[in-house]
């Protein structure tokens, strides 16, 4: 059962990756991007699950954090047009 | 699992993935940014905490849910901010959108 969630997290995932080729301004695809590391990171925890390993939450949490970081660091960059 | 919770669970991951949907489809169907953005990001927070409700539950009291609750809450928390840095930057850097008549 959880892996058919697992594929149409995938087919959402390459939805959003469509957005975010088509994206009309740079904070679409900022959006689309992060986005998609939600949905990655929901994969990684039903992956968890599938496969019984609590390890792998580790991992999911580290990715929820550097997911974040990285979209609010992208949108420092591009507010202040590179001089961070 | 009692049948409990595997009803429970997977009734959660169902909406879980219905309001998924809806932050795709919003992503399509809105024409502005702003509209966009407020739409898809906050939909998808949603389904991201049902999925883990889900998930908790089918994992029933153990290890394993504690840490989902650890990620929930962080996620619940960092989402709607990383959004708004997105939001501010594209407003910051003077993104008009100009109203259209379907805007209002």
């Amino acid at each position: 059962m959880l892996t058919v969630v697992l594929a149409v997290l995938s087919f959402f995932g390459l939805v959003v990756m469509l957005r975010i080729l088509l994206g009309p301004t740079v904070w679409d695809r900022l959006l689309g991007l992060n986005l998609i590391a939600s949905k990655i990171l929901v994969a990684i925890v039903i992956l968890a699950r599938l496969m019984d390993l609590a390890f792998l939450l580790d991992i999911a949490l580290v990715y929820a954090v550097l997911g974040f970081l990285g979209t609010i660091l992208m949108a420092r960059f591009i507010e202040k047009r590179g001089g961070i | 699992m009692t049948w409990v919770q595997n009803l429970l669970s997977g009734v959660l991951i169902g909406a879980a993935l219905i309001f998924m949907g809806f932050g795709v489809i919003g992503m399509f169907r809105l024409r502005n940014f702003y509209a966009r953005i407020l739409i898809s990001a906050k939909v998808d927070t949603v389904g991201f905490l049902t999925m883990m409700a889900g998930i908790m539950v089918s994992a029933g009291f153990s290890f394993f849910s504690l840490k989902l609750g650890l990620i929930t809450a962080l996620v619940l928390l960092t989402n709607p901010i990383a959004t708004h840095a997105i939001a501010r930057s594209a407003h910051r850097s003077g993104y008009q959108v100009k109203r259209g008549p379907k805007d209002d």
